[in-house]
């Protein structure tokens, strides 16, 4: 005899094999359904999940340079602060010596807005930032002006230049004799090189020409800070110092008026210098917030493609869940039903 | 015919009907036991009298079937677990541990550092991204090779059961073909068989045949010989501990070499075949992936001294082979274990971390910074830059010839989740496979306990007419004894 047949085991197995089955998928639809990703990235998409882990590196990298170009923007704007105090510096000065050309001051006062000019210029540039010197250049932890006080590299060359100009010292009588020719050629000979020529770097900067460069995008670097050796400083640090330092009592009025009125100009192109400085440092702020933008669209971008691929549907992954538990339920209640059905029980 | 002999078949029959229930109790008994094969008790029509014979379920091709879909499934399986583990062990939970990931925040470190390169702390936290790669690098390859050598011993392990498993065949075969000679029910010893059978199948993958007297022959399915009388010898010599380039030795079936299976859905069969790809297969390529990344580091962290004068010579990393750099575009084996941090940067070996920024940790002539200046950004940013550039790498490892390294390492993971997906997907058909042949196999061959109490039922019936006939009998006898006394 020949039938067909169900085995008791394969029967009871069949049942536990399929609500194992349905159990390990619900496992899975909560945790896709709570975190809204797939269970395993890796088995559901396979070799793409490259893909993934790229964008989701990538997207940290990007975010990353939008932190540094943070630091970078911050540093900018206490430039471009400092760039708008040297220009009232300037300003402040080329009033007093407009003033004083105009015959209304007494030398001291001049002498004395000289002086404080060179100290409020030295204390800008000298200002450190978040722990750098945002003015030296690259060498940005050594302070890149030295005050101009006696006994300094920078007063020193400034005495010895004069006096070997003239063959005597500031404080000497005989200054009284200097014409307003010799104060010229004293400027153009002696005191130029002194600021715009190798003095400076020789006896009163640190700092280096070179300016920090930054990375602001995957592939874009820009010079991101200004250098106190850039003309402007030094123009203003020469009229400063020398109005500062030299215009004196002491000092031949004759002196003194050339003196003036050469500095006056100096003074006006440092103020048109600064401007132009202040536009430049303008452009790279607007140059590294359009990289910060232009990144953080492409991190949204790539946080998009994530979630595109490695995303499921709420309401699919919701609906699977509740799928699944009915089943599960269906399967239970079958289990209980077939178990019961025996024939043991009519036996007897 | 007389009433004694009326009385003697009811006794034969009531000897039938015991005999049957005791088959039908004890296929009952063996309901949940799969290795158990279901017993009919058939009354045969032999000359003289009626008797019951015992037949045993059986159906050669299903059991074959199933034989296959156990190997199928043993030897995908033992691949699946395997990937998952060592996913876990070298790129972790959501490849957090991955070199990919490291190599990434690697070079947000950098940014950030060449952002503010007069920033010592940066320069450390860079030196600390940098540490966590190499430790992903040297943590992956110990993962890999203790990995490799645990299933070197699990080979071993798996080849003493098998030559275990074909001994105790030989006593089950032998017992099989003593029986059937001497005519003996068999049914027992046929189940122990099969059952030994099975087991060898989840190891590698067999055919069998049975010749005359019912003597069984195994071979694996790549036909050399597993049992044939006697067992043959599955031979295997452990390597012991297990380092890059390790080659593994191989497993011998009668001489025979197991083949090395290919792909996520292998075509290796049975357990031993699975290790065997584990071993020799995917570990090995893993390696040799994680190596080219250590190569990948060493290269573009290399020191170039200014116009190029001197060398390249390592520099943030560097490995046993340093301060040279390894050659461009070869594997070097075992360098991801070999990759640690060049001791002239690291703080924690007395070094100066500053050395990245500035140049120069193979003496003074690789110094870029020569003003020492302390936001000097170019070689960061260039580290930056080379990081983002193409470089080859040996086809060898199994990827890609050119791209960035971090593409390079994120392939990595791609290709090994490629895998790992296969092995999963196909891991789940083939267990179904299994389960559904088991399930035919069981069906054909089972015990069905409703059929067997309904059997049950006839046998109370034959049994209560029997001894009914048995009192008729008595009955009648006791009426013609009564007559006569």
């Amino acid at each position: 005899m020949k039938t067909t047949l169900v085995s008791t085991l394969s029967s009871s197995q069949s049942l536990r094999y399929s609500t194992m089955r349905t159990q390990v998928d619900l496992v899975k639809a909560q945790k896709e359904r709570d975190t809204g990703k797939v269970f395993d990235s890796g088995i559901a998409l396979g070799a793409r999940t490259a893909q993934t882990v790229t964008f989701a590196r990538d997207v940290e990298r990007l975010n990353g340079i939008v932190d540094s170009n943070g630091i970078v923007s911050a540093r900018l704007k206490a430039t471009q602060d400092s760039l708008t105090s040297m220009t009232g510096i300037a300003e402040q000065l080329l009033g007093v010596l407009t003033a004083n050309a105009s015959g209304d001051a007494a030398p001291s006062v001049t002498r004395d807005a000289g002086k404080s000019a060179l100290a409020a210029l030295t204390s800008v540039l000298n200002t450190p930032f978040n722990g750098e010197y945002i003015f030296a250049g690259i060498n940005t932890d050594v302070k890149p002006i030295d005050a101009f006080a006696s006994g300094s590299p920078a007063k020193t060359a400034f005495d010895t230049a004069f006096q070997t100009h003239f063959g005597f010292s500031q404080s000497d009588p005989q200054a009284a004799s200097i014409s307003a020719a010799d104060m010229e050629t004293f400027i153009t000979t002696a005191l130029e090189p002194q600021f715009l020529g190798s003095g400076w770097q020789a006896n009163w900067s640190s700092a280096t020409d070179q300016t920090i460069v930054s990375r602001i995008a995957l592939n874009e670097t820009a010079s991101t800070s200004v250098s106190g050796n850039n003309d402007a400083i030094r123009k203003l640090a020469m009229a400063a110092a020398s109005i500062g330092d030299l215009f004196d009592a002491n000092l031949s009025e004759a002196g003194r008026n050339a003196l003036v009125n050469q500095m006056v100009g100096v003074v006006g192109e440092a103020i048109a210098s600064l401007a132009a400085l202040q536009s430049e440092t303008g452009v790279v702020e607007q140059r590294v917030d359009a990289a910060s933008d232009r990144i953080k669209v492409q991190a949204d971008l790539f946080e998009r493609l994530i979630i595109d691929t490695e995303g499921v549907d709420p309401y699919e992954a919701a609906s699977r869940v509740s799928d699944l538990l009915s089943q599960l339920e269906t399967s239970y209640a079958i289990t209980a039903r077939i178990q019961q059905l025996s024939l043991l029980r009519f036996l007897g | 015919m007389s009433l004694s002999s009326a009385l003697n078949i009811a006794q034969s029959s009531l000897r039938n009907t015991a005999r049957q229930t005791s088959v039908v109790s004890r296929n009952v008994l063996e309901a949940s036991n799969p290795d158990y094969s279901r017993r009919m008790a058939v009354t045969t029509a032999s000359p003289g009298a009626r008797s019951v014979e015992i037949q045993r379920a059986a159906n050669e091709q299903l059991f074959r079937q199933n034989l296959a879909a156990l190997s199928a499934f043993n030897g995908q399986s033992t691949l699946f677990n395997g990937m998952e583990r060592l996913n876990l062990m070298v790129n972790g939970v959501d490849n957090s541990t991955s070199p990919a990931t490291a190599i990434g925040k690697l070079q947000e470190a950098l940014q950030l550092y060449s952002a503010s390169p007069s920033n010592k702390n940066l320069a450390e936290n860079t030196l600390d991204a940098a540490r966590q790669v190499v430790r992903t690098l040297n943590d992956g390859t110990t993962a890999i090779q203790s990995f490799r050598t645990a299933a070197d011993q699990e080979i071993g392990t798996a080849v003493n059961e098998l030559n275990d498993l074909l001994s105790q065949l030989e006593t089950a075969n032998n017992a099989v073909v003593t029986g059937t000679r001497t005519g003996k029910d068999t049914s027992d010893v046929l189940d122990q068989r099969d059952a030994i059978v099975k087991k060898i199948a989840e190891y590698v993958p067999v055919s069998t045949y049975t010749r005359a007297d019912n003597d069984l022959v195994v071979l694996t399915k790549d036909g050399s010989m597993l049992f044939e009388t006697v067992p043959r010898k599955v031979s295997f010599t452990p390597s012991g501990v297990y380092a890059p380039g390790t080659t593994g030795s191989k497993v011998y079936i009668d001489g025979v070499p197991v083949a090395l299976g290919t792909g996520g859905n292998t075509d290796a069969s049975g357990r031993l075949a699975g290790m065997i790809q584990l071993r020799d297969g995917v570990t090995t390529t893993m390696q040799s992936q994680l190596d080219e990344v250590a190569r990948g580091l060493i290269t573009a962290f290399s020191e170039t001294s200014p116009g190029g004068v001197l060398p390249n010579q390592t520099g943030l990393f560097t490995w046993s082979g340093g301060p040279a750099v390894p050659a461009a575009g070869t594997l070097v084996t075992g360098l991801a274990g070999q990759i640690r941090l060049n001791p002239a940067l690291d703080s924690a070996q007395g070094g100066n971390p500053e050395l990245l920024r500035d140049g120069g940790a193979n003496g003074a002539g690789y110094v870029h910074n020569t003003g020492n200046n302390a936001a000097y950004s170019s070689l960061l940013i260039g580290y930056g830059e080379r990081l983002d550039a193409p470089m080859t790498f040996d086809p060898a490892a199994g990827l890609e010839s050119s791209s960035t390294l971090g593409d390079y390492a994120t392939s990595s993971i791609g290709w090994f989740d490629g895998l790992r997906k296969s092995a999963s997907s196909a891991a789940d058909s083939k267990e179904a496979l299994a389960v559904r042949t088991a399930e035919a196999l069981s069906n054909e061959t089972g015990v069905n306990i409703d059929q067997e109490m309904s059997l049950l039922l006839d046998l109370e019936h034959s049994y209560e007419a029997s001894s009914r006939l048995i009192r008729a009998v008595d009955e009648m006898f006791a009426a013609l004894l009564g007559a006569v006394r």
